[in-house]
């Protein structure tokens, strides 16, 4: 272990935890979020968080593969994946915007998106 | 005769590198980091970087992907391993070969296993079209600091004692 290594290791560990509390910061700033689910690349659906479907489960099959996808109070997880690791099941829930749970062998991504508010102009000064 | 030597001692590594991947796919994480791995086979590689050179530290970690995908059977994750192989021997073998002074094989290990986690992400990225993948880097850095630092210390005892038993042989 030579003193290149340590300096390495440190430098390491400050750029992944500001990296870190960047991506927390980004997110807590959306008040307003919803589900995205993509297949693939594209948007297959799209499920705004409420009160009535807190429980309810939605199953995503398409030619990669098929998994099953359950609504929470403002998060979700995968409870079933035709994966071989399931490493999407045992990832559990997710809430915050940006946040992501990849299943890479279903080419599918499950991401919490903020709502951007529509901002009418302030003011206008002469 | 040395070439014939040089090959079967590089189809070993390969199959200790295959050994190693297989044992650790069966290995449970106690944590669950989408992607993180424990990184063994990085080793072989690592070793064989110092022991026989670039090109060949090289075609062990391509065929190491190769006959690993035979044997999970998952043609997708091919791309993952084998981009991860080629960049992590690539950065290891610069590190190693310009900064020996400044970095041990711990060192160079921590580089190769970022350099994995790094492409491996990029190309989850590019075949997933979405760029926010790349926010599970973070947590992979931190863990590929870990594993790369074992895996450094595991080299250097694996280089000590196998540099002997290869001067015997060429």
């Amino acid at each position: 272990m030579t003193k290149g290594d340590k300096y390495l290791i440190i430098f390491i560990v400050v750029i992944s935890l500001i990296s870190l509390g960047f991506i927390k910061n980004k997110a807590i700033n959306y008040k307003e979020k919803y589900v995205s689910i993509q297949v693939n690349g594209k948007e297959y659906k799209k499920i705004i968080f409420d009160k009535k479907i807190i429980g309810k489960t939605f199953p995503i099959e398409t030619e990669f593969g098929y998994n099953l996808i359950e609504i929470g109070d403002e998060k979700v997880r995968v409870i079933e994946a035709s994966c071989p690791d399931e490493l999407d099941v045992k990832q559990g829930y997710i809430s915050k915007p940006g946040e992501v749970i990849v299943c890479l062998p279903n080419k599918l991504v499950i991401e919490i998106k903020g709502l951007e508010e529509e901002r009418d102009v302030d003011y206008i000064s002469h | 005769m040395k070439k014939m030597k040089k090959i079967i001692f590089l189809s070993l590594l390969v199959s200790v590198g295959l050994a190693l991947s297989v044992i650790e796919s069966a290995m449970p994480m106690p944590v669950i980091v989408p992607g993180a791995k424990l990184g063994l086979s990085n080793m072989v590689i690592l070793v064989t970087l110092v022991i026989f050179g670039f090109k060949e530290a090289l075609i062990v970690g391509i065929l190491k992907s190769l006959v690993f995908t035979l044997v999970t059977g998952s043609i997708s994750s091919l791309f993952y391993s084998l981009s991860g192989a080629i960049l992590s021997c690539i950065l290891m073998f610069l590190v190693y070969k310009y900064f020996p002074s400044i970095f041990s094989l711990i060192g160079v290990s921590i580089f190769g296993a970022v350099a994995h986690n790094f492409a491996q992400v990029t190309i989850a990225v590019i075949i997933m079209n979405n760029m926010k993948i790349y926010s599970y880097l973070p947590i992979l850095l931190l863990t590929s600091l870990f594993t790369g630092y074992f895996v450094g210390l595991a080299s250097i005892f694996i280089v000590k004692n196998l540099k002997k038993t290869f001067n015997v042989f060429f």
